[in-house]
């Protein structure tokens, strides 16, 4: 008890992130809706949502690359140009380009340069996978390359905050999974890491928490298994020796069915409350074989918390 | 001075990629160079007639050499600003440490750069085919007149490339480069236009560009009027820029 008192007290007081009631509008478009999030230093958070959720005016108001209508945005403490003035965060974007007519040496060379804090250029490079291709100019990559070039122009120095904008776009899986393990390592020396992604199984094996966004407000935030938990359902998998139309229509009326698939002595059901579920197959008199019981996938979860916030606001 | 410091990388990358490309160091450094020798080449014993008793190659010189001038801080800049900011570029320079300015700053400097030589090619080629002569201090007060002159137009660039989009930007350029060139008396003395021409040249940037180096070359010092025509301008155009950057990142 005391050490929870002693280990949280100063997180709070330095926030790597804070938004409070933060709005971005374009005409009549509201990207951003009253947006309040939290995020600590040495934690890997994924945004996810879907396409127009405001996640890229998220990271964009978080880097001072646009300016709230309302409600402030704070980077460690200050405002976010003075952050990236200081040298405490490294992003990677999907709209960042790249110089064009010069080699990646020379590019990372120069983010190297730029850095209060950097790394040696050839650390950089070989960290981002990149050392065989320094030579090459940056105009000849291919897209998965200059991803990696883009990874290093982030990580070219000692970030606080590290911000990544669908990072793994364009890259194989091998340079996906080597991607992620030096983020993990970067993790592990206490720099919080943001990113977006589409690759829920990334949010899943990577973040410590996940923000699910949802027309610029924040529908859900959490670890991917309480994200899991909210959408509320449980998958349920069973075979019985027989089933007749009788059982059939007894199946039915168990108890927390949200959806039931029978396929010929398979059963696959969804269950608000899976327990409870089971128990009252038990109570019909069969007897199931292969019975499983398993949470929903983080996207089975995702498109189950946005499905239910769509139909709440048609209401 | 410490964010000087900081853009200094950046400077020495664009002043590095300036001079590897050789199409436009062509074009900004041997060419007028080149289009001197073919103009006067003709004409060597005449004088200009606006009455400032100036050869036609000395006139000549120090439009070419303003011309070239012009080239190396117009051309390459405009063009570049504009793709990179639609490429992103300009985008992710701005996650950097990078003050504000420090792009732009860059950009001048790699101009500043290449239009030196421009201006000194046309002077030695001068001197050497067409006999030009003047004293020590002209030459040294033209050059530095014609060079910081230049920044007028390295001001124009820059703004161009942040008024146009990637598609606009070459024709765009182009215009304001040939229609400068040619209404300021850059490829002809403007002595040879209409009344109603040379009014609208008396008012433009090129026209008073070219009059710092032919005050210098009839002996005195640049005139007050053609001076202050050159900082409004670069007030105007570096006002243009500042005014859409706003808008455009």
């Amino acid at each position: 008890m005391v050490d929870m008192t002693t280990t949280s007290a100063p997180t709070v007081a330095t926030s790597a992130v804070s938004f409070e009631r933060v709005t971005k509008s374009y005409g009549d478009v509201r990207a951003v809706d009253g947006l309040t999030l939290d995020l600590r230093p040495g934690e890997t958070v994924a945004l996810l949502g879907p396409n127009g959720a405001g996640k890229s005016s998220t990271l964009d108001l978080l880097l001072g690359l646009r300016r709230p209508d309302s409600g402030t945005v704070r980077v460690f403490g200050t405002s976010p140009r003075e952050a990236i003035a200081e040298g405490r965060v490294g992003a990677m974007l999907q709209s960042g380009g790249l110089m064009g007519e010069v080699t990646v040496r020379e590019l990372v060379e120069l983010a190297c340069a730029l850095h209060p804090r950097r790394h040696r250029v050839s650390d950089v490079l070989a960290r981002a996978g990149i050392t065989e291709i320094a030579g090459r100019k940056v105009d000849k990559l291919s897209g998965g390359q200059e991803q990696r070039v883009r990874f290093a122009l982030a990580t070219a120095g000692a970030n606080d905050l590290i911000v990544l904008d669908e990072p793994t776009t364009g890259m194989d899986v091998t340079a996906r999974q080597a991607f992620w393990a030096t983020m993990r390592e970067q993790a592990d020396q206490g720099r919080a890491v943001l990113f977006a992604t589409h690759y829920l199984e990334e949010a899943d094996a990577i973040a410590d928490r996940v923000l699910v966004l949802h027309r610029g407000r924040l529908l859900a935030d959490g670890t991917a298994a309480e994200i899991k938990a909210k959408a509320g359902a449980r998958k349920v998998s069973f075979d019985l020796a027989e089933i007749d139309a009788d059982l059939a229509a007894r199946l039915r009326e168990l108890p927390f069915l949200t959806s039931l698939d029978v396929a010929g002595r398979t059963v696959r059901l969804q269950s608000t409350d899976a327990d409870a579920t089971v128990h009252a197959l038990y109570g019909l008199g069969v007897y199931p074989y292969n019975l499983e019981v398993a949470g929903l996938g983080l996207e089975q979860a995702f498109v189950a918390i946005t499905a239910a916030e769509e139909a709440a606001s048609q209401c | 001075m410490l964010n000087t410091l900081t853009s200094w990388a950046l400077v020495r990358l664009e002043i590095t990629r300036a001079l590897r490309n050789r199409k436009f160091l062509f074009f900004s450094v041997i060419y007028p160079a080149l289009l001197f020798l073919i103009i006067a080449g003709s004409q060597s014993g005449s004088e200009v007639d606006d009455g400032s008793g100036l050869s036609l190659p000395a006139y000549l010189m120090v439009s070419m050499a303003s011309f070239g001038a012009l080239t190396a801080v117009l051309m390459g800049n405009s063009e570049r600003i504009a793709k990179e900011r639609e490429s992103g570029w300009v985008r992710q320079l701005r996650l950097t440490t990078l003050p504000g300015r420090g792009y732009v700053l860059a950009k001048t400097a790699s101009a500043a750069v290449v239009s030196l030589p421009s201006i000194v090619v046309v002077f030695v080629v001068a001197a050497l085919f067409k006999d030009v002569r003047f004293e020590a201090w002209q030459w040294l007060a033209l050059t530095a007149a014609i060079w910081a002159g230049s920044l007028c137009f390295a001001a124009l660039g820059v703004a161009i490339g942040y008024l146009a989009t990637g598609d606009a930007v070459r024709p765009i350029t182009m215009i304001v480069y040939f229609g400068l060139s040619l209404l300021g008396g850059l490829w002809m003395p403007t002595t040879t236009f209409p009344q109603w021409l040379r009014d609208i040249a008396s008012w433009l940037p090129t026209r008073a560009y070219a009059a710092l180096g032919q005050a210098i070359e009839t002996g005195g010092a640049p005139h007050a009027k053609d001076v202050t025509l050159l900082v409004a301008y670069f007030l105007l155009f570096a006002g243009a820029r500042r005014g859409c950057t706003g808008r455009t990142h």
